[in-house]
């Protein structure tokens, strides 16, 4: 049988997409490299250290298949797992180059998504404060869930450098809805959560439209080409079974690649041919270049006014508040900007005591003395797209597959370093006047949040997607996830991955209706 | 500039950084990639050690100096010895620092009159660890003794923070609840 689409991929890009065509009518086949993951018996939700004998808690359940940590490979993707954070892009993280006259613009403004935004705040559900911000839109909110006491001092101290501390927002419910209930504060959302009043793309999106009859899902099946006939069109999706390693193939009308970044740009680039010799869809060269991870320093600190403060049950839904960019319009010396997210830490893991000095009573004192004042405090930055910063393939060392494994390079301009730096100062000012000892602070950048490596323009000669996200070259192939951000604003990506494959979706409909594909 | 290179190991832990608990250290690192597929629920039973004897006693008696029992019980008897012993049967560096430590402190020990660590009187063993102690802390010396110790430190804060004596009866843990709303701060600030 042939498909109307198939989805590689059923994280956040991958289930909105897959799940909308479903409903909309397509026949749809979702081709996951991971296992079938039941949220609430799958996960250790509500596991202590001391339950396992090397006292870690390991992501899945004993017996149960998991995630592959490189690429999150499981139902879901790395939705299961996620923070949750869920922020819009504002029209200046669209228009980067407009506002400051370096980077990539996108082929698309914030009108053009806003739209997309509001229907998927609707449909999975954001909390929220309507915090009316210029450079950070509001959306559809549920209720925002209270600072912590934490939060409190930290904004205190922010407010006398002049920046604000708002409400985090994230895809978790305050409110119950639909079969969701709301958000119970066990403070362990990262290791899965198995109510999901936190979103994943498999329970909110992927799971109700298996009731539309149009949706297939296949797991375990892990894609490695993609082959393309005369006409410049995939042809054919082939993969093989993870446990069996039986191959297969199936066809689809149109093709979407959603594997979470650097996997979708390593998927284009195995699929080599005549047509296209250094990857599929690659005539401008481009594929695997501009490669812009997020860029994040790390802060732990203990507050002052909590130190020797009886132990408090604040765990929360981890970190409860954000500071949005505030440097994007202020004199500086470099371009773009950061955010900061902060509290974000688990109170199951004390690691950080290992570090304190001492031994004997006086150490156990000190460690219990600090318990309620540790804080994890870690700002964002954008990073500039160059040369030295790209994806490709790493024949020398195969995975367990006999695949080539996808290889980041990054390498910070002297500009991402200026701004890196004064990002540092920054955060510093502000613990030091929220009355913060600071414990550690990263001595290297490091990277969070893939982006880049398959991005879209107007322009075929520099991108290899075009404002829906169809590749310029392939004219039923598409890509929907990170990796077609041609800039990465501070904001962390998922929600616009969202929204934007909302939008490629109602164009898939609309050709597929049409029968223009 | 800044140039960076992902290794498997990098990626892992950037993926770590998305997925887990949090982007800092947290306990059971020393067993980083042996026991992420290990799905097994701790089940009492007696295991064979990896230490003899003498050198398990000597370690527990090293980490119950480092969290002595106070009004909570101290790393002894929240399990740390068993933890250290498991981690250090995992990792031949580890084995031949501690056996070097140990060797050390049974050196130190005769210097003192004493035929062996674990024998002396705790003043003594006391006198031998403090310095050590402060050195190791300080993070600058790359001498054995002082690497050893840090090791015995760090896999002692882990395995006792982890514990349920450390997490919940010291450090007084209250999450992991179901709560109906979470509550506004009415702190002073």
């Amino acid at each position: 049988m042939i498909y109307d689409v198939v989805v590689i991929g059923s994280g956040a890009g991958g289930g909105t997409l897959a799940s909308q065509l479903a409903n909309s009518g397509a026949n749809v086949l979702v081709l996951e490299g991971g296992p079938h993951v039941n949220t609430r018996t799958d996960f250790n939700t509500h596991a202590l250290p001391f339950e396992f004998q090397s006292r870690h808690i390991p992501t899945m359940r004993p017996g149960k298949p998991g995630y592959d940590g490189e690429r999150s490979r499981g139902l879901g993707g790395k939705t299961m797992l996620w923070n949750a954070v869920a922020l819009r892009f504002s029209q200046r993280d669209f228009k980067g180059r407009q506002h400051d006259g370096v980077g990539e613009d996108w082929p698309i403004d914030y009108a053009d998504m806003a739209p997309y935004y509001d229907r998927i705040e609707r449909e999975v559900g954001v909390c929220g404060n309507y915090d009316h911000l210029e450079d950070l839109p509001d959306g559809i909110f549920l209720p925002p869930v209270p600072m912590k006491c934490s939060d409190i001092a930290i904004q205190k101290g922010a407010a006398e450098m002049g920046v604000k501390v708002i409400h985090v927002r994230k895809a978790t419910l305050t409110r119950a809805q639909a079969t969701r209930p709301a958000c119970h504060f066990c403070g362990n959302c990262m290791a899965g959560c198995d109510v999901v009043a936190k979103y994943n793309s498999y329970d909110v999106q992927m799971a109700p439209a298996l009731h539309s009859g149009k949706l297939t899902l296949r797991h375990n099946s892990i894609v490695y080409e993609l082959a393309v006939n005369d006409e410049a069109r995939v042809r054919e999706v082939r993969y093989f079974d993870r446990e069996t390693r039986a191959e297969g193939a199936v066809e689809g009308r149109v093709v979407v690649v959603a594997c979470g970044c650097a996997q979708s740009v390593a998927l284009l680039l195995m699929s080599k041919s005549s047509q296209f010799p250094t990857g599929l869809a690659n005539s401008s060269g481009q594929l695997g270049k501009n490669f812009i991870p997020h860029i994040t320093a790390g802060f732990e600190l203990f507050l002052d006014d909590f130190v020797g403060k009886p132990s408090e049950n604040d765990e929360g839904f981890l970190d409860h508040a954000y500071i949005p960019s505030f440097m994007h319009n202020q004199q500086r010396d470099y371009a773009r900007s950061f955010g900061v997210q902060f509290g974000y830490h688990n109170h199951r893991a004390v690691g950080w005591a290992r570090e304190i000095k001492g031994m004997g009573k006086a150490y156990k004192e000190a460690v219990k003395a600090r318990y309620p004042a540790y804080m994890t405090f870690s700002p964002y930055q954008e990073m500039l797209p160059n040369d030295d910063s790209y994806i490709d393939l790493d024949y020398e060392h195969l995975d367990e597959y006999g695949l080539p494994r996808a290889r980041r390079h990054w390498k910070l301009s002297e500009m991402d370093m200026k701004l890196h730096n004064d990002m540092k100062r920054r955060c510093q000012d502000i613990l030091e006047a929220s009355g913060a000892q600071i414990h550690s602070v990263s001595q290297e950048p490091s990277t969070n949040h893939e982006i880049g490596g398959c991005r879209m323009g107007a322009d075929p000669r520099n991108s290899i997607l075009d404002s829906t996200c169809r590749a310029h070259d392939v004219p039923n192939l598409y890509v929907v996830d990170a990796s077609v951000f041609p800039s990465s604003s501070e904001k962390n990506p998922t929600l616009t991955i969202m929204a934007l494959a909302s939008r490629t979706a109602d164009f898939i409909a609309e050709r597929l209706q049409k029968k223009e594909v | 500039m800044a140039s960076y290179s992902s290794d498997r190991r990098n990626v892992l832990k950037l993926f770590g950084a998305i997925s887990a608990t949090c982007t800092f250290p947290f306990a059971g690192e020393e067993l980083y990639g042996q026991t992420a597929h290990e799905h097994q629920m701790i089940v009492p039973q007696a295991t064979n050690r990896f230490f003899n004897e003498t050198d398990y006693r000597t370690v527990a008696r090293i980490a119950d100096l480092i969290i002595p029992p106070t009004e909570t019980p101290g790393a002894i008897q929240a399990g740390v010895p068993e933890y250290i012993d498991l981690v250090v049967s995992r990792d031949a560096a580890h084995q031949s620092l501690v056996a070097d430590g140990l060797r050390w402190l049974d050196s130190q020990a005769k210097e003192m009159g004493s035929d062996r660590f674990i024998d002396m009187e705790t003043r003594g063993q006391l006198e031998i660890l403090e310095p050590l102690c402060e050195t190791a802390d300080a993070g600058t010396s790359q001498a054995r003794n002082v690497q050893f110790f840090g090791l015995i430190k760090r896999l002692t804060a882990d395995g006792y923070y982890t514990s349920k004596v450390g997490l919940i009866d010291e450090l007084g843990y209250k999450g992991n609840t179901a709560r109906s709303s979470y509550p506004e701060c009415v702190h002073e600030h």
